[in-house]
């Protein structure tokens, strides 16, 4: 068995502020293999994007990785020299962000910025990293790539400048791809070409994409595995087809049910997840999603699932599992998703209208 | 518009490409075309260099040559501006005057600029220790009084004998504060800008982002405040001067020459009101050139 590109082991990230301690980041662990496509979805606030920053060692004051491994290549990211995590950054290890338009500089011409991202890793004259530019440019279909390159972020649309985003990610040819929200700026169909451009380069660079989003949709036409998040933890993680079609974690379930589906029957209504994500600065004790959960049981209040085995890579960190609740709580056709609804088991002073 | 023939599979068709280049400095200099009190201002500033730039090479007179003609004549065709107590012309050391004024008010800015800056963008963007130091010696100069300051320097540094470059540090370290602390509130705001962190998310180092990214927006509000520092200089050198601190004679600054004239305000109100005019309509160029920058170059007040 090969090495893994990257591997995450039990990383936690927290958040000093005035308030307390933010865990937003609790334990995670994962691997990325060379040229895979790998998905991490949850709704804000769960610790995507902190995990994504984490790894390029960007986490914005007061946060701070408080332990864990985060090895690249066998190399562990937090216990390097800050200047040669730099030069993995951009070069090994790319990212692209939601807004497109914050995310270039205003006041610079495009080409001129996918060339700073060459020229911050290669010493190279401005004619040829002009000349790459442009063929970056035309690498993520910008039409008139020459024209563009001297345009500045605002003569662009939304599109275009996603694309330009991702030119300047791949301006080295990075191992590693990580995409934040990418689309999320975007129009529909803008989305769709973004998407299939992204796919393009997973399939004919063999660059590894991770893809944060919190749309559903997005996972299924472009990555392999899936890592669903919850409060700063992993709760469910499998190949793609197997968590779509069994969900094991009532999160995971709750999140699918909660998408619009084109082939779904008149009358069915999309379910939302009661309740809001937890106060990360003291989270539930036990399971952290026990307070929204309808089919939590006594042990769900006390005891922290750990991450175990579902099927063939497909792991979740459950006390009933969807499994269960299907067979015994009538999941099927569970019209009440109030917390503890299913399993009729509700908290010492937490009304059945919670 | 024809672009690649090939175009790959799954690519986007062209959008429409017909766009006005119109780039930020462009958009600004339109703006401050239309603004007519800057476009004057600006106008007399060319002819204020070009005089000054004449005068290296040619003055009617002699500007140390003393007894042309008879002392506090007032103006004649042969002296359009009359002679001063020493019997010299003074539109030629008018003239020269305009050298020693551009160069104080402009080599100041440079001097600001180039301290101001970079400490600025340090203490903006690493904040921490480094921006508890700049901002202490930043409160520290704005606490002592500037002419202090000035007169302090410039005995000091040389010792009794003041020339322009000398003048020039003593008034830059007078007004550096200004441009750091503007340079400081604008790396603040712009360090949080997703632009940054995308910057640093593709490996650029620290001082790629000072002077690459974070400096070039920040471009706008440091030249309107240098615009607005040339006359400040300007007027803190006639000061100066005016108290003898300044260039030594004979070299005309505008201040000493006012000065000359002080005491003979009643009979030869000329000599005085010669080098004042001169460096108010200067003074009031400068900042309507400045005003006009400030709009032309802040979107936000576009009308």
């Amino acid at each position: 068995m090969i090495a893994p590109l990257l591997e995450v082991k039990d990383l936690h990230t927290r958040f000093f502020t005035d308030d307390g301690v933010v865990q937003a980041v609790n334990g995670i662990s994962f691997e990325l293999n060379e040229g895979e496509s790998l998905g991490i979805v949850g709704e804000s606030g769960c610790g995507k994007s902190m995990t994504a920053l984490s790894i390029m060692g960007l986490v914005p004051e007061p946060g701070r990785v408080t332990g864990g491994e985060i090895r690249f290549r066998g190399e562990d990211l937090l216990r390097m020299r800050a200047e040669d995590v730099r030069e993995i950054r951009g070069r090994d290890i790319a990212m692209i962000f939601q807004d497109p338009l914050s995310s270039l500089n205003p006041v610079l011409r495009n080409g001129f910025q996918i060339e700073e991202a060459v020229l911050a890793h290669r010493d190279l004259p401005r004619r040829v990293t002009a000349e790459q530019a442009v063929a970056l440019l035309r690498k993520v279909h910008v039409p008139a790539a020459e024209a563009r390159a001297k345009d500045y972020p605002h003569q662009l649309s939304g599109g275009m400048r996603q694309r330009t985003m991702i030119a300047m990610g791949l301006a080295n040819q990075p191992a590693v791809l990580i995409a934040d929200e990418p689309t999320t700026a975007l129009d529909v169909t803008v989305q769709a070409q973004i998407l299939e451009l992204l796919r393009e380069l997973n399939r004919d660079m063999r660059t590894a994409i991770v893809m944060i989003t919190h749309n559903l949709g997005v996972v299924a036409g472009l990555c392999d595995r899936v890592i669903v998040m919850y409060a700063g933890q992993i709760v469910e993680e499998g190949p793609v087809d197997e968590i779509f079609e069994r969900p094991q974690h009532p999160y995971t379930w709750a999140l699918l049910r909660s998408v619009p589906r084109v082939d779904a029957m008149r009358h069915e209504r999309l379910r939302s997840i009661e309740g809001l994500p937890p106060d990360l600065v003291q989270p539930p004790s036990g399971c952290r999603f026990h307070p929204r959960c309808p089919f939590r049981v006594d042990r769900c209040f006390v005891e922290e699932p750990p991450l175990e085995s579902a099927g063939e890579g497909h792991r979740a960190a459950c006390w009933v599992r969807m499994a269960r609740a299907y067979d015994e709580m009538g999941a099927a056709d569970l019209v009440d998703v109030r917390p503890g609804a299913a399993s009729g088991i509700h908290a010492a002073g937490e009304g059945v209208g919670g | 518009m024809a672009t690649s023939p090939a175009v790959a599979p799954g690519a986007v068709p062209a959008e429409p490409l017909v766009r006005a280049q119109v780039g930020l400095w462009s958009d600004a200099w339109r703006r401050l075309r239309r603004n007519r009190l800057a476009l004057v201002a600006a106008i007399y500033l060319t002819c204020l260099v070009g005089v000054g730039l004449v005068s290296i090479f040619w003055t009617p007179y002699s500007i140390s040559h003393t007894g042309v003609g008879p002392t506090y004549q007032g103006p004649t065709s042969a002296h359009p501006l009359g002679l001063d107590n020493l019997g010299r012309d003074i539109l030629s050391r008018l003239m020269v005057g305009v050298q020693i004024s551009l160069i104080v008010g402009v080599g100041t800015q440079i001097v600001v600029l180039a301290v101001g800056v970079p400490l600025g963008l340090a203490a903006g963007y690493f904040r921490g220790w480094v921006d508890t130091v700049v901002s202490f010696v930043i409160n520290v100069f704005y606490g002592i009084p500037d002419l202090l300051v000035a007169l302090i320097l410039i005995t000091v540094i040389s010792l009794g004998k003041p020339s322009l470059d000398k003048i020039i540090i003593a008034i830059a370290a007078t007004r550096w504060m200004d441009m750091a602390r503007l340079t400081r509130g604008q790396t603040l705001s712009l360090r949080e800008r997703e632009f940054i962190e995308a910057s640093r998310s593709s490996g650029a180092r620290p001082l790629k982002i000072l002077f690459g990214h974070l400096f070039p927006n920040a471009l706008g509000p440091i030249i309107v405040q240098a615009t607005f520092g040339i006359p400040q200089a300007i007027l803190f050198e006639a000061f100066l001067s005016f108290l003898g601190l300044g260039v030594p004679p004979p070299t005309p600054s505008w201040g000493a020459m006012a000065a000359d004239g002080v005491h003979s305000l009643r009979i030869a109100p000329h000599i005085v009101l010669a080098p004042s005019l001169a460096l108010i309509f200067t003074l009031m160029a400068f900042n309507f050139v400045g005003d006009g920058l400030r709009d032309a170059l802040d979107p936000r007040q576009r009308r």
